[in-house]
């Protein structure tokens, strides 16, 4: 009951946070500096076909005006057409969101796993050797400048020893063999995420590490663990089945929240690989001042974080009895 | 016997000897319930990573062909020609929709293209008419006049941007017979060749229906702008195959293409390639990587400067520098003081060292603009024109802008000529009404839009400062600064350029025109001079070349001397490509990206 009212009052604070989202996106596109057209204008455009373009992109209408049909089409699902694609902004976004949502939720899975895997020794071995270097190389990765280090390991694995493609997300050669089967394609997409995905993977799984040790090293001060080690269990039962479970709930929330973040893509590493992701569409159109297009893609993200920190909340008090608001 | 120092506590405990590190890592990786979950998956990925790279390095290519790879920096966003404005879209689109005239490669003059000869001109109706070669569509229809007088009014009708301009004065168009459109204009006008007759042509049939689609809705221009187009009917070489988003666009050649087999201008056109294939790279290091390891064969962008000395050094790669039709300047905003003041503007003029930017920021790889016309369209470029900065120490500059100003009533709090007469730093100069000068910004484009234009604004402002100009350079995102500057003219100065001029010089009579002086409009720095606008309204009505000539020059040593803009530089054009599988590039002015090089290109 108590739960009950928790989620329920817990949806209406996610929709007023969301709306008031939706308004100050709304305004800080159309108050930012730029100007949508002059991107879309040449030195052939006019300033009579200019003041066409605004005017059939309904951009000449009064800000309160284009504000009420900006929410009416958004609760009517119409996002409106990019100004640069032409096309309806929804299609453009579902031709990229699955390529980001494979790539960016297999990294923070992957790196999950590795990072409270070793996060869970770290912790085990407090000062030693390895617990120091483990905490170095996780401070390192976790450090790396994007970038740099995308590019480091194109040359290294890509151009140098050629054992991985520069860039893409699949290979011409094998989607336009008409020989190619769907497991061809299939494995030519997953060769194409491994120097992406081990980019992400260094970047994340470091903080993953980080926390787990973090949280072990306080979930060792706790009474049961010491009654844990009195019964005479080995410590490997005990790190595993009673110190570790609860030290990883830290890890769940910031597993889930970076699973929500997943949406948003990383421009950088998608930009470097070419990887055609909602990431680098982000960039575009908010430099390109492609209004329905940005709007969309923030809105998308702001929705799918408020979603997941509302369904890490519920999981947490399901984890833990003991946690109720 | 050493213990090996192996990472895993539980090895630990098995006392793995140093003599027999692969005997214990082999005994590990067999016997499953020695292993850890984690080191299980660790050892899978591995072995996956490793498997897929003998996938990717080992199976043979399925490729073959004569098929031609070029690397883009980024995806085209569209292939609605009437939408297209990204340079990317149009890069495709001009290897489909073709022109009834294109520009030949040496002279740059107009030859016919989709027409059959040179238009004839009636003075006393005032109409062209032209003929058109047997030409086919690549769905092998006939291109027709109808398709030529159909994309005339359709750009008339709809106003389409970018378009409209060079149809307005356009009064009909009429289609006697399948081959022959008659223009009529409403008065004589010189760009009528150079811009109305190299618009693109689209097919009457494939465009009909959208039109007509559009027209039912309440905003038919946008309805048309957005109408999605999967694979163009053009007439051009080659045609749209497969279009696989952000991945690669698939263009293979058009077997109707009417240029086949064909001399045009002393050349005979293939295409010779089975094809193009598109890939898109997101920077280009990335790109520059993929063309040294030739996993492309053209990379379709300028290449800057840093990347010159390593693509010299490898093998099998050959760079082209080619001259750009564009201009890179320093423009004022003449509608308010103290920029409207032409000494002032002289002045500024006289101190920018031309020479520094193009050897320093640009490491030579540029020419040095003194018009507004590049050297490079050489008929219309006037290379007689007021020269400022020219060949000056630092020291003659300052010497000869503190002259100008001097004389117009400019004083200093402390003057950069010193009573012995040596130059020295200035401070504090004074307006002729005895005002100081306010602190003036140089808007720029920031360093990571283009390093070159932020950096002459800061070496600029330097200039400026050492004659007591209290210039600021400051960068800003570039759709802010296109903000401030074409709508709400809120500026002082400004460093912009043009990338792509026509060879047509009709934009200097945009540019400069004082009836464009307005939001949005192409006079950007509000420049008012009856006696140019009189010359460029002429200009445009000048069907005789030779007089046009005369009128063009003369506008440009106006602007020269009125000096609303400092004309700085022409980045030269690099582009490389590699040279195993493919020769026969064209160099022509823009470079070698051009319909030409793809006509004539053949495999080795």
């Amino acid at each position: 009951m108590e739960l009950r009212r928790y989620i329920i009052r817990r949806l209406y604070q996610v929709a007023v946070i969301f709306f008031v989202i939706l308004t100050v996106l709304f305004l800080l596109f159309r108050l930012a500096p730029g100007d949508p057209v002059s991107r879309m204008v040449d030195p052939d455009m006019t300033p009579e076909e200019a003041e066409l373009l605004i005017s059939e992109l309904g951009l000449d209408k009064p800000l309160w005006i284009q504000y009420v049909y900006f929410v009416k089409n958004f609760f009517t699902g119409n996002f409106g057409h990019s100004f640069n694609y032409g096309q309806p902004v929804v299609s453009i976004i579902l031709d990229r969101l699955p390529n980001t949502i494979i790539l960016f939720t297999t990294s923070v899975i992957l790196a999950a796993l590795v990072g409270v895997f070793f996060g869970k020794i770290a912790s085990w071995e407090k000062g030693s050797k390895k617990d120091v270097w483990m905490t170095i190389v996780a401070l390192a990765s976790h450090t790396v400048f994007v970038p740099w280090l995308a590019l480091i390991l194109i040359w290294i694995f890509a151009y140098k020893l050629g054992w991985f493609p520069i860039t893409g997300m699949i290979s011409e050669e094998v989607w336009l063999d008409p020989d190619s089967g769907p497991l061809a394609k299939l494995l030519d997409i997953i060769y194409h995420m491994i120097l992406p995905l081990t980019t992400l993977f260094l970047i994340h799984f470091g903080s993953y590490l980080l926390i787990m040790r973090t949280s072990m090293l306080e979930t060792l001060n706790e009474d049961y663990i010491l009654t844990a080690r009195a019964k005479g269990l080995t410590e490997k039962v005990v790190r595993n089945h009673h110190a570790a479970p609860n030290a990883a709930l830290p890890v769940v929330t910031t597993v889930g929240l970076n699973l929500a973040f997943s949406i948003n893509g990383g421009a950088l590493t998608e930009t470097v690989f070419t990887w055609p992701g909602i990431g680098r569409e982000l960039v575009f159109s908010v430099s390109n001042n492609d209004y329905p297009l940005a709007q969309a893609c923030f809105l998308l993200i702001a929705l799918v974080v408020l979603v997941a920190n509302l369904v890490v909340d519920i999981i947490y008090a399901f984890l833990d009895p003991r946690i109720r608001y | 016997m050493a213990r090996v120092f192996l990472p895993f506590p539980e090895w630990d405990n098995n006392n793995i000897a140093l003599n027999k590190p692969l005997q214990g890592v082999i005994m590990h990786t067999i016997h499953p319930f020695r292993i850890k979950s984690g080191y299980r998956v660790a050892v899978f990925i591995i072995s996956l990573a490793a498997l897929f790279v003998f996938f990717g390095t080992a199976c043979p290519k399925a490729w073959s062909g004569h098929m031609m790879k070029v690397g883009l920096l980024e995806e085209p966003k569209t292939l609605n020609i009437w939408l297209a404005s990204d340079a990317w879209s149009r890069k495709v689109l001009r290897l489909m929709y073709q022109t009834l005239y294109i520009r030949d490669p040496e002279s740059l003059e107009l030859i016919p293209w989709l027409a059959q000869n040179e238009p004839d001109y009636d003075a006393q109706a005032n109409t062209y008419t032209v003929k058109l070669r047997d030409a086919k569509w690549s769905d092998g229809s006939e291109v027709t006049s109808e398709d030529i007088a159909f994309t005339g009014r359709l750009i008339k009708e709809f106003n389409i941007p970018r378009y409209a301009s060079k149809w307005k004065f356009v009064e009909k168009i009429e289609t006697p017979d399948k081959k022959t459109a008659v223009f009529y204009l409403e008065e004589p006008k010189a760009i009528f060749l150079s811009r109305t007759l190299t618009t693109p042509i689209v097919q009457k049939k494939e465009w009909e229906k959208i039109v007509e689609k559009a027209r039912q809705t309440e905003k038919p221009l946008v309805t048309l702008l957005n109408h999605e187009v999967k694979f163009p009917v053009g007439s051009g070489p080659f045609v749209m195959k497969e279009w696989r988003k952000g991945a690669y666009l698939f263009l293979k050649t058009n077997e109707f293409f009417f240029g086949r087999n064909q001399d045009i201008a002393g050349r005979r056109l293939g295409p010779y390639i089975d094809g193009l294939i598109f890939k898109v790279f997101g920077t280009s290091d990335a790109a520059i990587l993929a063309l040294r390891k030739s996993t492309i064969d053209f990379f379709w962008w300028k290449i800057q400067p840093g990347y010159l000395e390593d693509l010299k050094k490898g093998k099998n790669i050959r760079l082209f520098s080619n001259e750009k039709s564009a201009l890179y300047y320093m423009g004022f905003n003449c509608r308010k003081p103290p920029f409207n003041d032409v000494h002032l503007r002289r002045a500024v003029a006289m101190l920018i060292d031309k020479d520094f930017i193009l050897k320093r920021v640009l490491q030579g790889q540029a020419t040095q603009m003194i018009s507004v016309i590049p050297p490079g369209n050489k008929f219309w470029h006037n290379p007689d024109v007021p020269l400022h900065d020219q060949g000056l120490t630092s020291q003659e500059r300052i010497r000869k802008a503190y002259e100008i100003l001097n004389n117009a009533g400019y004083s200093w709090e402390s003057a950069p000529i010193g009573e012995d007469g040596k130059v020295v730093e200035g401070k504090g100069l004074r307006l002729p009404n005895g005002e100081q000068m306010e602190k003036f910004t140089i808007l720029t484009p920031p360093a990571d839009y283009d390093p070159h234009r932020a950096m002459s604004g800061l070496v600029i402002q330097e200039w400026l400062k050492a004659i007591g100009m209290p210039a600021s350079s400051r960068p800003m995102s570039f759709g802010a600064l296109l903000e401030k500057v074409k709508v709400s003219r809120d500026f002082d100065t400004f460093v912009l350029g043009y990338g792509s001029l026509s060879l047509d010089p009709d934009y200097v009579r945009s540019f400069y025109h004082s009836r464009y002086d307005k939001v949005r409009g192409f006079n950007k720095t509000g420049y008012q001079n009856p006696d140019f606008d009189k010359i460029a309204d002429e200009s445009a009505n000048a069907m005789d070349p030779i007089k046009r000539q005369k009128l063009i020059w003369a506008m440009q040593k106006i602007i020269l001397t009125d000096v609303p803009v400092v004309p700085l530089y022409n980045p030269k054009l690099i582009e490389a490509v590699r040279t195993e599988r493919f020769q026969g590039w064209v160099e022509m002015l823009d470079g070698i990206g051009n319909l030409w090089s793809f006509c004539q290109l053949k495999p080795k």
